[in-house]
């Protein structure tokens, strides 16, 4: 029996033990067919997925590799069922493909036809076929492409397609290094991706998605639509383009609700392409106003549905998703997968955080007590208004006050869910409120003054989830949020990863009302960053009321 | 007069009678009390049978051979009509007394023939007419194709009239080639298949067993294989029976487990359906688990001893099991016999046991090898050619996978072990047990081994399990950390004991979950109480509880109006007013009684019988059966006078013989007052414990109750 760093459960879940010499190598080893599924301190977990393993068939690894690995690295005797398992997965890959004929578009190919009429009976899969031309090929409705793999990922066939990607309009793109140098985790996961075709990259946040994306573009050298979640981020994602490839002003559009310009390199907001004008979407069309060559999809975790449904339509041209965490309270994460690609980087934050390229956190939650009358009233509030009762508590307000006073000399944030407790927290600190109601221009305004270092402390509504770069914000308060989703926890700590000038830690406080659906919520809320590794501190509010 | 089977088996070594029982274990049990009675043992039709089934093909085919010649047999003949190769086999036959030998020649037992059936190796039956072979020169077009058609069997023919067949047809039923059987069969004589068969019986024999084939494998890697699969069973186990417990099925009317609990457990594991009734049907045969009176299907008491015996031990109170059954779990669920549902009535299959056995010892003769399934079907269907069954060998190749027998399909030294009763080596094959866990920030607890058993336990009450396999992972949350509390565990019990097992430092979130959880825990009160009592008076309460006579009652006050009690209601009313109160019964509903944690059935375990299967007695019980017999022997060798006197059985077994030598006799008959007659007759059949016979005396056929036949006798004609 060797000692190895990985324990292989029967679950089909992988436990590496990070302290081991060989876990850097065995990291290595198992990342193209495992998915890693959580990294806190000493344990990472991966695990094995027939996609997981589809996609290794895919990227050149055969079976007998993946056994290999798994027996070179385990602690201790790998079942055998799980073996024959991966072996009997993996030989499902491919027996399917799909390919463009130059008579009948796209076809469906099995040399194994008794598959083939397996997958046709399916009664999801027979309305996208056509004429089946012979025993072994079929052709495929023009259109259905992403939803026939889609169909036949589900049924346990995959289709290997070879039917490749459309080069769309040529356009010159290219990485402008001067002054910084892409980072090499960054090179990799374009890299990834370039060769997988499509799929999503998965990198903390502040560890520079917009880069790879940038990368991608450079390597497509094509015309790109990119769509992200707002217009401010939409302008972010043209600055950084502008300083770091060789694209001009004039060849980035923006087509959001203010503008709508159409460039080679287009940067949309998922709000105007699923906005509708009597019933139906009034500006879907613009995926087929160029021959795009590539399309991102920034932030892929808030992808909403009708964009979903369009994404499944252009499965010929090639997408790249960009997240920091592919996490969904909905459980779409599988639909991502299926229709953007399949995850093509992960890499654990604190792996990220010991490179430097991004700020070590300090996660403190703060567990505030509500007073006697905050108590009954909470006790007595009706089910649906506790969570907003105890997250809004004056008790709770007085702590956040306390805590931006102590951090006067740091760039704060302060984050919030309700509007009238923002209102009321930047009435008492005298500091702006940047809300959903706050034009576009205000809010470029005023986080330049903040990035500028003119102001101090803002107050921000979750329009400031996401997307927005804040290079020196170093505190984050977090006072309420959107009930236990853990991927705004997360992004919310994002806000404040991008390395410091001088570099200081970053830290996070996330306030809790003690013995309230508050703290249910909290602990979920935590899961997804302490599955990263970041184990938070729990204080008591009074011992930070008391250094006032 | 020719020798019976019981004479011949009188004149046997004790050796080979010793030989006898190992080979037939069946005529041991009851021991036999003379030689007679053993021989119609032996030539009884169930015990024959058994013995067949125990040949291998070889065996069966030269029995077969045998069976072909009328008594007596010569050896040279057997050898001549089969091969030269044949003698071992004939000896084996005679070892296992389906052949007796009668001065140089052999016989067999009357009903040896019948389990062999009526036409041997698709032969027709002799005829005593004469024929001309080379009378077949001449014969019409057609005629010797046809006969060519029929020379391997089956020996008979169909024509729609024997008396309008075609010419060629007619032609050799009139040259003897074919014996008209009625009015539409014709049979083939066994003396023209024989012709054409050149004098022998079959086509090819197979002396020696066949090779398996497949894939060679690594000891070393087949033992891992096997401690991991070893490991992942026994976790099964104790996995269903620990869920049975929770959450207990409910037998089926028609005995054993339901689909749908099949499926819902097999979930649980995370195996397949055939896998879980497999697990099941092991639990339930070794009676760790029961279906109890009431129907649930639940854990017993032997579960919980068998909890506590080291992996080995358990394993081995399980595969032994296994080896012996003659239950084939693999038959549940198949599409072919839907009914047929674990722990059921239905699962018995004979021969099961052999087949298993024949199996493990052919994995065992090819170490290193994982065999293909085909190759193992082949050698199966030689060494129990009336038994073999391709889907038992498929099923018992996987069962033994399971259960880590084999490991990567080769048989691991654990296998060998336990078929050779020696001693396993399991525990030391298995990974050192460790005795810490690590905690990580997300509550989450990697155990990064095999648990020592009372540490597994304590854990197990205060976390939930998220995966299993070579370590464990835990998760604590709110409600692991509850049900540690109910154990009666505390708040600071827990973290110190956390603090002392964990390896890492307990991060503080986990910290304040358990003191969170301790602070809040038992703010609420439940109890048990039978009744209560109740009295807006509160002076009355307390005159109560004070009463000197109702002391015995025990009861307690649980608020200034209500006391409550332990004791029955009606015993309760009947105390209060002997103490000359006036109490009233009210509507006694809202008294919660909660569920005791762990729940076990409470009838003792009754595994199912193994059906259908004899273990090979042990030389001890072998020699003291002999000696038993010949004890037995020197008692019933008193001769009568006239017509030697013989017992029942050996009445029979001469009347089989008499029969088919279709001999005159005399017997000596009974009648209704015990006065002996002799009679002289031919007789024609037995059936039904009655000789049928023609009565020379009235020249009528009479039936003759076989127990009051005193002896047989060949007539002196």
């Amino acid at each position: 029996m060797s000692d190895g760093p990985l324990i292989v459960q029967s679950d089909k879940t992988l436990l590496l033990d990070i302290d081991h010499p060989l876990s850097d190598e065995c990291r290595r080893a198992i990342a193209p067919f495992a998915e890693l599924e959580k990294s806190p301190e000493h344990i990472h977990t991966y695990r094995l997925t027939p996609l997981g393993l589809w996609n290794a068939r895919a990227a050149g690894h055969d079976a007998e590799q993946v056994v290999d690995t798994l027996l070179k690295y385990s602690r201790f005797a790998v079942p055998h069922a799980l073996l024959v398992d991966i072996a009997e997965t993996m030989s499902r890959y491919g027996r399917l493909r799909l390919e463009a004929h130059p008579v009948h578009g796209l076809i469906l190919v099995s040399n194994d036809p008794a598959v083939l009429r397996e997958v046709t009976r399916g009664k999801k899969v027979a309305p996208m076929l056509g004429l089946q031309l012979d025993d072994e090929t079929i052709v495929v409705h023009p259109g259905q492409r992403g939803f026939l793999k889609q169909a036949l990922l589900k049924l346990g066939w995959p289709a290997e397609d070879f039917a490749g990607y459309v080069d769309g309009q040529h356009h010159e793109i290219a990485l402008r290094e001067e002054g910084w140098s892409i980072r090499k985790y960054q090179s990799m996961a374009a890299e990834g991706f370039w060769h997988g075709g499509s799929g999503v990259v998965v990198l903390p946040c502040g560890a520079g998605k917009t880069i790879v994306g940038a990368a991608a573009m450079a390597h497509a050298k094509a015309t790109t639509l990119i769509l992200v979640t707002n217009t401010v981020a939409a302008r972010q994602w043209r600055d950084e383009l502008l300083r770091r490839t060789t694209l001009h002003e004039d060849e980035i559009g923006e087509y959001s609700g203010a503008k709508k310009e159409i460039r080679p390199v287009t940067i949309a907001t998922y709000q105007v392409m699923t906005m509708r004008r009597g019933g139906v979407y009034a500006h879907l069309d613009l995926f087929d106003a160029i021959d795009w060559g590539l399309i991102i999809y920034d932030e892929v975790h808030l992808l909403p549905a009708p964009i979903f449904r369009f994404t499944a339509d252009i499965q010929s041209r090639r997408r790249l998703g960009l997240t920091a965490t592919l996490v969904r309270e909905d459980g779409m994460e599988g639909e991502v997968f299926s229709l953007i690609g399949p995850k093509r980087f992960d890499v654990p934050w604190k792996e990220i955080e010991s490179q430097g390229y991004i700020a070590p956190a300090d996660c403190v939650e703060v567990r505030v007590t509500l007073t006697e009358e905050e108590r009954l009233n909470y006790a007595t509030a009706e089910q649906e208004d506790r969570y907003r009762f105890c997250s809004t508590t004056l008790t709770k307000r007085k702590v956040a006050v306390a805590l931006a006073r102590q951090h006067s000399e740091d760039q704060v944030l302060v984050i919030g869910q309700y509007i009238d407790q923002l209102d009321a927290l930047g009435e008492e600190l005298g500091v702006p409120v940047i809300k959903g109601d706050t034009p576009v221009k205000e809010r470029e305004r005023l986080f330049n003054l903040y990035r500028a270092g003119e102001i101090k402390c803002l107050v921000v509504s979750k329009v400031a989830n996401f997307s927005i770069d804040l290079p020196d914000a170093t505190i984050a308060i977090q006072v309420s949020g959107t009930f236990g989703s853990r991927q705004e926890e997360a992004q919310r700590l994002g806000r404040i990863l991008r390395p410091k000038a001088d570099g200081r830690g970053a830290r996070f406080y996330s306030l809790v009302a003690r013995d309230t659906v508050d703290q249910d919520f909290a602990q979920n809320r935590q899961r997804f960053l302490a599955e990263q590794g970041y184990a938070y501190r729990i204080i008591d509010a009074d011992e930070v009321l008391s250094k006032e | 007069m020719s020798y019976s089977l019981a004479d011949e088996l009188r004149m046997r070594a004790e050796s080979e009678i010793a030989l006898l029982f190992t080979l037939r274990p069946d005529l041991i049990s009851p021991v036999p009390p003379d030689m007679s009675a053993l021989a119609a043992r032996a030539n009884s039709m169930p015990s024959v049978m058994r013995a067949r089934d125990a040949l291998n093909k070889w065996e069966i085919d030269i029995l077969t051979a045998i069976c072909t010649l009328g008594d007596p047999i010569s050896r040279m003949e057997v050898l001549s009509m089969t091969s030269k190769d044949a003698k071992p086999a004939v000896l084996s036959l005679w070892q296992r007394a389906l052949i007796y030998k009668d001065g140089e020649h052999y016989r067999v037992p009357s009903n040896v023939r019948v389990a062999i059936g009526e036409h041997p190796a698709g032969l027709g039956p002799t005829t005593t007419k004469k024929i001309d072979f080379s009378l077949l020169e001449e014969a019409p077009k057609g005629a010797t194709d046809l006969l060519q058609r029929m020379v391997w069997g089956p020996p008979k023919g169909q024509v729609t009239d024997v008396k309008k067949a075609p010419p060629a047809i007619k032609w050799l039923i009139t040259n003897n080639f074919l014996i008209p059987f009625d009015s539409q069969t014709v049979l083939l004589p066994r003396e023209v298949a024989l012709h054409f068969r050149e004098g022998k019986v079959f086509k090819e024999l197979q002396a020696i067993e066949p090779t398996i084939t497949g894939t060679s494998r690594k000891q070393k890697d087949i033992n891992l294989a096997a401690i991991a699969n070893i490991g992942t069973f026994i976790r099964w186990c104790e996995e269903l029976a620990h869920n049975w417990s929770d959450e207990p099925p409910v037998g089926l009317k028609s005995g054993g487990l339901g689909v749908r609990d099949l499926k819902r457990t097999s979930e649980h594991l995370g195996i397949s359906e055939s896998c879980a009734a497999f697990v099941a049907e092991l639990l339930f045969i070794a009676g760790l688990i029961v279906i109890d009176t009431d129907d649930q299907i639940m854990p017993t008491n032997a579960f919980d001893i068998w909890l506590t015996r080291s992996i080995e031990e358990r394993w081995h109170a399980i595969a032994s099991l296994w080896l012996e059954t003659s239950r084939m779990s693999g038959l549940i669920g198949k599409t072919e016999n839907k009914n047929i549902s674990a722990l059921g009535p239905e699962l018995d299959r004979a021969g099961v046991s052999l087949i298993k056995r024949n199996t493990l010892e052919l994995l065992e003769k090819n170490l290193e090898l994982d065999p293909s399934i085909d190759s193992v079907n082949i050698c199966i269907q030689w060494l129990t050619p009336t038994r073999a069954n391709s889907d038992y060998v498929e099923w018992i190749l996987r069962e033994a996978e399971w259960l880590g027998i084999t490991g990567q399909g080769a048989i691991s030294s654990f296998g060998i072990a336990l078929l050779n009763n020696q001693d396993l080596g399991i525990e030391t094959a298995l990974p050192k047990p460790v005795d810490h866990i690590l905690i990580q920030a997300d509550n989450s607890a990697i155990a990064p081994g095999p648990l020592t058993i009372e540490l597994a336990n304590a854990i197990g009450t205060i976390a939930d399990i998220e995966s299993r396999g070579g370590a464990t992972v835990y998760r604590f949350n709110e409600a692991s950390i509850r049900r540690g509390l109910d154990h009666g565990q505390t708040g600071n019990y827990i973290l110190d004991f956390l603090k002392k097992t964990s390896k890492t430092p307990i991060p503080q979130p986990l910290e304040y979950l358990i003191t969170d959880v301790a602070k809040r825990h038992g703010r609420l009160r439940v109890g048990n109480a039978h009744t209560y009592l109740r009295c807006e008076d509160e002076g009355l309460i307390a005159e109560i509880l004070h009463d000197k006579k109702l002391e015995p009652l025990q009861m307690r006050k649980l608020a200034p109006q209500v006391l409550v009690s332990d004791i029955e209601i009606n015993e309760l009313m009947n105390s209060l007013r002997e103490a000359g109160y006036l109490p009233a019964a009210e509507n006694a509903t809202g008294v919660l009684i909660s569920a005791p944690l762990i729940r076990r059935a409470k009838s003792r375990p009754k595994p199912p019988r193994v059906v259908s299967e004899i273990s090979i007695p042990t030389q001890a019980v072998i020699n003291s059966a002999v000696k038993a017999l010949q004890a037995g022997e020197k008692a019933s060798s008193h001769k009568p006078r006239d017509i030697p006197r013989t017992t029942a059985n050996e009445t029979v077994e001469l009347l089989h013989q008499y029969i088919e030598e279709r001999v005159r006799l005399t017997i000596g008959y009974a009648d209704t007052n015990g006065g002996v007659s002799n009679r002289l007759i031919d007789p024609l059949s037995i059936s039904l414990g009655t000789l049928v016979a023609r009565d020379h005396a009235t020249g009528e056929i009479t039936h003759f109750r076989i127990p009051r036949i005193t002896g047989v006798g060949v007539a002196n004609e």
